[in-house]
């Protein structure tokens, strides 16, 4: 019953309650602030209003005091009715002549007056109004009351993502890929309009605000029931602490997953509540240690965060272990000869202005020849260029290449415009800050399954890892399919509940056809978690138990296929016997009277 | 002194006089109302309209209600009185006048209702 509620809710697009937690937060929007526009505008057109009536009436009135005759020559007094039509179309400048009979020269003279003073009136009026439209206070105004009402509608889970340079949009376009809804705050209104250029499947709210400001994160859904978390992905260090902040203190229930290159600047981040600080410099280290020692692992790794639709990245051949030169000591370079270092390799690093005094530390102009001769290239397995400067970088991997060309080398790219130098450079590994934070995020927000993963995965071996490659491409090809999450609860599996609790399903049971039970479903099961134990890739003979999470690769129809059996009652005795047990009342009553085989 | 107080003041007052003298008299002898006094009351009931535009008080809010009604039973009344005036065969009837009339006597209720929040609206500011 449950399934087929949810169902029509899907249908009709009504959702179940929101969920209770949200229900706590203080609301910091008011509705007088968002209608605020409308009365700036009739406050500003109060004046030319004023006018407009004032000449109006003035025209109209002496039109009727003033004697005039009809076509005769008798007298005869223009009424209220025809006076007020007959300004109306000269005001207008429409002009339908003298009606109903022509004017006299009293009543000309009136008029050619009154024709100047309603023009100028008229012009006054719409100009104003025209120029209040025009006005950038007003549009805005405008903007966010649009954007307040679509956020508001909004009846389904959604993540707020602040800043949406290029880590949010990357982000912004698996999360769509992957269905899910989210909202946009960003200071740029280029950025903004970006988004409303971009195809994405569903319709993205995004305003041009202030992330630091709670109001414009409050219009973006801070405080909506259906927000399930927020990024705070902005490339101003200070911004996404204030995002991290708001979040954690308007709603201490949502995850926040935010972004720093700063150690200190992460401390003060987890100062409020638990946020995800991402530092990119930091996990594109821990990336390069585990491609040096496991490269499936790490091609599996990111194939996976890529998300649905990634083709299969290539299998990095790793240096054998040897001497490493880092160019650029920044924070970047920091980092990544620590993390070097800490693998047990040896490190020679050169920067031009260093800033402490490392023993292996060259002092110079990498780019200089000189400099690059002390470093021994000719001795060293690998190179990094790792300054912030994308020529500076290329320029430095050619010196590079020239000196030892079997050298492994890395580079940072800093811009996204030199994306297609950095891949005519055709580089053994390529650090981009930018899509290090996407890909984390996305592990860790898609489905919490992913991220448990690719947690778990550094543990693994890199023969293990290769194999679950080869698994992955013998059934869904070299790009990655949907991955998709099944709980085997009431819910979500109906009919398996008295299988799962006799502990009889297995996962290679459940993985076939419910329509001939001899083809296997293509979909290759992922993580299995039971409570806090969490099996990788578990194989055909793992027995299901009931409240298990199971994450799942391939395509739709295998999905489909797969949500037959875990919702039609007589599917599990077929996968599991073979034997077509009848569903319907009928046959289930003429079958009782055979005896049922033991079992 | 707020001049823009005394504005309002005096045309809110003025909607409610103007439209006072229009109503008063027999409701069916058209004698009575003057066509050039009901032009007037519309018209300083439009003018005292948009002077409450943009007040974000909810006594503004009130006000500008008020005037409203006002304006729609006036125009209503003009609508009324050039119809029988010159549009219907029949020309200014009693019973066409006594529509217009009874029309206005709605604006001038509401008008009344204006002018009590301007009194209220004075006297509750001297007091606190």
């Amino acid at each position: 019953m449950a399934r087929s509620a949810g169902f029509w809710d899907r249908l009709t697009g009504r959702s179940q309650a929101p969920p209770p937690r949200a229900r706590r937060h203080r609301s910091v929007v008011t509705g007088a602030q968002a209608s605020a526009t409308i009365f700036v505008i009739m406050r500003r057109m109060r004046v030319p209003l004023v006018t407009l009536i004032l000449i109006f009436a003035v025209s109209v009135l002496g039109l009727t005091l003033i004697p005039g005759q009809d076509d005769a020559g008798r007298p005869w007094d223009v009424g209220f009715f025809d006076a007020f039509y007959f300004m109306s179309y000269t005001a207008t400048t429409i002009g339908f002549g003298e009606l109903p009979y022509p004017f006299t020269a009293a009543q000309r003279l009136w008029v050619m007056g009154s024709i100047y003073l309603t023009v100028i009136g008229w012009a006054y009026a719409i100009s104003a109004l025209l120029s209040l439209l025009q006005d950038r206070a007003f549009r805005s105004a405008l903007a966010l009351q649009h954007v307040t009402r679509k956020v508001a509608r909004l009846r389904e889970p959604f993540l707020l993502i602040a800043g949406y340079g290029q880590t949010g949009e990357s982000l912004g376009r698996q999360f769509d890929a992957l269905g899910r809804r989210f909202t946009v705050v960003d200071i740029a209104d280029a950025r903004i309009d970006a988004l409303e250029l971009n195809t994405h499947h569903a319709d993205v709210p995004g305003l041009a605000g202030d992330a630091r400001n709670p109001h414009d994160l409050e219009v973006a859904g801070l405080g909506h029931p259906w927000c399930e978390g927020v990024l705070a992905l902005t490339d101003d260090d200070e911004a996404n602490l204030a995002v991290t902040m708001t979040a954690a203190l308007l709603r201490p229930d949502l995850p926040v997953v935010t972004r720093t290159i700063s150690p200190v600047m992460a401390h003060r981040m987890a100062a409020f509540g638990e946020p995800t600080v991402i530092n990119p410099f930091d996990r594109f280290g821990d990336h390069l240690r585990l491609a040096l020692r496991a490269p499936a692992s790490y091609q599996l790794m990111s194939w996976l965060e890529a998300g649905p639709g990634a083709p299969l990245p290539e299998r990095a051949v790793p240096p054998a272990p040897g001497r490493w030169v880092v160019c650029g000591y920044g924070r970047f370079g920091r980092h990544f000869t620590a993390d070097l270092r800490a693998e047990g390799l040896e490190v020679t690093a050169i920067d031009l202005h260093p800033d402490d005094d490392d023993p292996d530390l060259l002092v110079g102009d990498g780019s200089d020849p000189e400099v690059l001769a002390r470093a021994d290239l000719a001795g060293a397995v690998g190179f990094v260029a790792g300054t912030d400067d994308d020529t500076t970088n290329l320029s430095l991997v050619a010196e590079a290449r020239d000196a030892n060309p079997d050298l492994f080398v890395a580079a940072r790219r800093n811009q996204p415009a030199s994306a297609v130098l950095f891949d005519a450079m055709d580089l053994d590994a390529v650090l981009i800050p930018t899509e290090v934070v996407a890909q984390e995020a996305y592990a860790r927000l898609s489905t919490p399954l992913l991220w448990r993963f690719v947690r778990e995965l550094s543990g693994c071996s890199d023969a293990w890892s290769a194999e679950l490659v080869d698994r992955l491409t013998a059934t869904c090809g070299e790009r990655l399919e949907a991955l998709w999450k099944v709980r085997l609860d009431d819910d979500e599996a109906p009919s398996l509940g008295p299988w799962l609790r006799r502990g009889e399903l297995r996962l290679g049971d459940l993985l076939r056809d419910p329509e001939t039970r001899e083809d296997r479903l293509d979909a290759v099961p992922l993580v299995a978690l039971r409570g806090e134990e969490c099996t990788l890739a578990p194989g055909a003979d793992f027995v299901l138990h009931p409240g298990d999470q199971l994450l799942f690769v391939g395509r739709p129809s295998e999905r489909r296929a797969l949500s037959t059996s875990l919702t039609d009652p007589s599917a599990p005795a077929y996968l599991v016997t073979g034997r077509r047990e009848p569903s319907g009342w009928l046959w289930r009553r003429l079958s009782r009277r055979t005896p049922a085989p033991a079992g | 002194m707020n001049l823009e107080k005394v504005v309002f003041g005096f045309f809110v007052l003025l909607a409610a006089t103007l439209n006072f003298g229009f109503f008063i008299g027999d409701i069916a002898d058209p004698e009575l109302h003057n066509e050039y006094e009901l032009f007037a009351a519309v018209v300083v009931s439009l003018i005292a309209t948009v002077l409450k535009f943009g007040d974000r008080t909810q006594i503004g809010a009130v006000h500008l209600a008020t005037s409203l009604v006002a304006d729609l039973q006036l125009i209503a009344a003009t609508v009324v009185f050039a119809y029988a005036a010159h549009v219907s065969t029949e020309g200014l009837t009693a019973s066409s006048t006594a529509a217009v009339v009874s029309l206005s006597g709605g604006a001038l209720l509401a008008n009344m209702v204006s002018v009590v929040l301007l009194v209220t609206e004075t006297v509750s500011f001297h007091r606190s």
